[in-house]
């Protein structure tokens, strides 16, 4: 089945679009430059074929993650402390999703200076760094698997260091390339280190505390029991440790933490959707997190991002998107408009409806997903916001204006669903765009048309052509349903009305 | 079975829509508000809670404590700066605010023993579980009816999620005191994650308390106790309390004697583990 193309990054004059699982580059006349597959040999040699499965295998049986894919797993009362259906089990029924041989390219990101691609594949949880040679060529140059899913990045503006926002609502700091010097140290001595740290928490940012040891013991503190009868008082707690008990012998097998330098800078309790970095008037770093949970959160720059300094918040259903600039930030997902933020004071300043323009295209619309917010000059000089629907075939460009206000200028229609926007080097006064469309909905277009240049000259509207001569898409053996819910991820974020 | 099942559940049903009848004054019972042990803190579950502090509507939980003089409102309301396009139908102002917080507050000792010791500060209890949650209310309901002197007003409780709605509710440095009284243990290390003390929760800790402001805990697990310890400790915005300002803290010896837990292992003759944590100021940026 063929596939379009689901990311986008401009880098200078060169654009990297993904496909699947493989990195393509063009160049500025937008032909093809050079390809990245995805070296799917060598991880089927090392691991078996990768999964695309609901949740990672550390999950505990009935626990729900802070980010359903699919339908939420449902709750098994455990019998007399016995294990429900192990992991494994569980998983394969627990969905429509059957292996896919390779895992999708999530997100792409490039440096300032646009030396190093940064991408994210979506199952195998892996952030990819590649060396980018400026004109379209990369090599690979680490590949490091995240303990959870990474689901958004961002670059500090030294680009030194990558902030990885992840399902569980983590942040991890990760050298962009990693010190040569640092040695993982080993396993037992690593377990030990972690255990004051929480499964995910290590290491911690702060000088990670000295595990819980009374007496060395030949197996790491966290392996052990935590409690005995006689410091167990009530039912709850006997109960929780016998729990305990049983899951001991699960546990030395699984436990496996990533054996490179990651650094937890700060969490939420829900899974985060995106994360950007902003800067305040004296040029201070801030980190700027949103959640599945409405929350927008600010944080301090590393090194002292354990220090929170606000919250946005006014969001009535998920965050999905971000956009900052300078010192106002919007702010996209589930809720039929689109927020305008002075993020540092935590201020709404507006909302600009969305949804009623989404109904101009698709009349039946009820509520909209936001896929995507890009940030680009407009013909005047503005700044625009282009905004990426799910499943609505347009492109709807919002301007800010001098008063920091948000208002609707012009929605641009698709012959299909955008999948992702990115702004190409211009020479006019208009910007001229790059859109990945995903065209499988309308029958008689062929593959080579889903990558689309919008441009308008010096005219008043927007000239569509699709780009042409691009690399063959190389078949690959996924249904539409589980395409689709790869490319269509979003709305899935909407939380149902799921009683306890 | 069945059908002896749906009576007790009829009866509870019953039992508790009395309760909440106006002016009931009789201190409810346990056995009637009973709950699965544990929630899931990852879960969505079915939470009510407001999209920011500004939009909290506070006026029902403390009712002795509204601003009346629609005027006085009316000039609370605008202090909160809105946007032009955000309709927020402004609640009713509370002539003060919320100042502690008990965390995970069970059935309530905690609460009922405090309020009456610092009657003119707002306490707020915040549990996950309904029913529980349920019990508390009508046990202060029906405190405030007993009391002639106007007692518990101050206090009130929420059902709520305090692991990922804190910020929903409270407003940066509002709260002088959080409770952590008998936190569930969470012993499984793969589970540790669900624990309402890590590193990164500690940053909401506070973000929420004032500098100055404490966050006590109390356990008798005595990992847990540990736990904590490292990590407030290895918290930068966080100090441990001295051993004797612990001490010579009234509400130490309060959250000792008084939580419903904390009498369970006093019955089991079980230890208790004590850490309090100074929320320190924010360092230079
Ligand atoms: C062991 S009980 C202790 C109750 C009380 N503090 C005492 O000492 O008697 C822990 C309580 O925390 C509640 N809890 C657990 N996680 C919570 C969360 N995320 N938000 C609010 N309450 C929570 C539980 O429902 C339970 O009632």
């Amino acid at each position: 089945m063929a596939i379009p193309y689901q990311v986008l990054k401009a880098c200078g004059s060169v654009v990297f679009a993904a496909r699947g699982s493989d990195i393509h580059s063009l160049n500025s006349s937008l032909e093809h430059i050079s390809t990245w597959k995805y070296p799917v040999k060598q991880e089927n040699e090392s691991s078996g074929p990768v999964l695309e499965i609901q949740e990672p295998p550390e999950v505990e049986e009935g626990q729900e993650s802070p980010a359903p894919e699919g339908r939420p797993v449902k709750r098994r009362k455990l019998q007399n402390g016995q294990q429900g259906k192990s992991n494994g089990q569980a998983k394969a029924k627990s969905g429509p999703q059957k292996a896919i041989e390779r895992p999708f390219i999530q997100g792409l990101y490039a440096t300032a200076d646009g030396r190093h691609l940064v991408a994210i594949t979506g199952s195998d949880k892996t952030i990819w760094v590649f060396e980018h040679d400026g004109a379209g060529n990369l090599t690979q140059l680490s590949q490091r698997a995240m303990p959870k899913r990474p689901c958004s990045l961002a670059l500090t503006p030294d680009n030194a260091t990558i902030l990885s926002a992840d399902k569980f609502g983590d942040v991890y700091a990760l050298p962009l390339i990693p010190s040569p010097t640092f040695t993982p140290s080993d396993s037992l001595a690593a377990a030990a280190a972690a255990a004051a740290a929480a499964a995910t928490a290590s290491p911690s940012p702060i000088p990670t505390p000295t595990p819980p040891s009374s007496t060395p013991t030949p197996i790491p503190a966290n392996l052990k029991p935590q409690a005995d009868k006689f410091t167990v008082h009530t039912k709850r707690n006997l109960k929780a440790l016998e729990n305990q008990k049983i899951s001991l012998d699960r546990r030395t097998a699984t436990d496996q933490r990533p054996q490179f330098e990651h650094t937890l800078l700060l969490g939420h309790v829900s899974m985060l959707t995106a994360i950007h970095m902003g800067a305040d008037a004296r040029g201070k770093e801030y980190i700027i997190t949103a959640d599945r949970d409405e929350h927008i959160r600010v944080s301090r720059g590393m090194p002292q991002a354990h220090v929170i300094e606000g919250f946005c918040l006014g969001h009535e259903d998920f965050v999905g998107r971000l956009f900052v600039k300078g010192e106002v930030l919007v702010s996209g997902g589930g809720d039929d408009d689109l927020f305008l933020w002075d993020w540092l004071k935590g201020r709404l300043i507006c909302r600009a409806g969305l949804l009623e323009h989404v109904k101009e295209v698709e009349a039946g619309a009820a509520k909209v997903a936001v896929m995507r917010l890009v940030g680009c000059r407009l013909a005047g000089g503005e700044t625009g916001v282009l905004v990426v629907c799910e499943r609505v075939p347009a492109l709807f460009c919002y301007e800010l204006l001098e008063d920091k206000t948000l208002r609707h200028r012009e929605t641009i229609r698709l012959p299909g669903n955008p999948l992702d926007v990115e702004v190409l080097e211009s020479s006019g006064p208009s910007p001229r765009l790059l859109v990945a469309v995903d065209s499988s909905a309308s029958p008689g277009e062929n593959s080579s048309s889903s990558l689309i240049v919008l441009d308008k000259g010096t005219e008043a509207a927007w000239r569509q052509s699709s780009v042409q001569n691009l690399p063959p898409a190389g078949e690959i053996d996924i249904s539409t349903k589980e395409l689709e819910k790869i490319l269509y991820s979003t709305e899935s974020l909407r939380k149902t009305t799921d009683f306890d | 079975m069945v059908a002896d099942k749906k009576d007790k559940r009829q009866k509870r049903e019953e039992y508790r829509a009395a309760m909440r009848q106006e002016g009931a004054s009789e201190l409810p019972r346990k056995k009637f508000y009973r709950q699965r042990a544990h929630a899931n803190p990852f879960s969505d579950h079915q939470l009510i809670y407001p999209p920011s502090p500004d939009h909290m509507d506070w006026s029902s939980l403390y009712p002795h404590y509204v601003v009346d003089a629609p005027q006085a409102q009316e000039t609370l309301a605008t202090e909160t700066p809105v946007g032009q396009d955000l309709a927020l139908v402004q609640p009713k102002r509370l002539t003060q605010d919320v100042e502690v917080a008990d965390i995970g507050c069970g059935f309530g000792g905690l609460l009922v023993a405090l309020a009456p010791t610092m009657p003119n500060t707002l306490i707020l209890g915040l549990e996950i579980r309904v029913s529980v949650t349920q019990f508390v209310e009508d046990r202060i309901k029906a405190l405030r009816a007993q009391s002639q002197e106007g007692l518990y007003r101050n206090a009130s409780v929420l059902r709520a999620n305090t692991m990922k709605f804190l910020p929903n509710f409270f407003r940066k440095a509002q709260l002088s005191k959080i409770f952590i009284c008998f936190p569930d243990p969470h012993f499984k290390v793969r589970k540790h994650k669900q624990r309402i003390v890590s590193t990164t929760l500690n940053s909401e800790y506070a973000y929420v308390v004032r500098p100055g402001g404490v966050v006590y805990t109390i356990t008798d697990v005595p990992d847990l106790h540990e736990w904590m310890v490292q990590h407030f400790e290895a918290h930068p915005s966080f100090e441990r309390v001295s051993e004797e300002e612990q001490d010579a803290d009234p509400c130490v010896h309060i959250m000792r004697t008084e939580t419903e837990e904390g009498k369970k292992v006093e019955r089991h003759k079980g230890q208790k583990h004590v850490a309090l944590f100074r929320r320190l100021d924010d360092p230079v940026w």
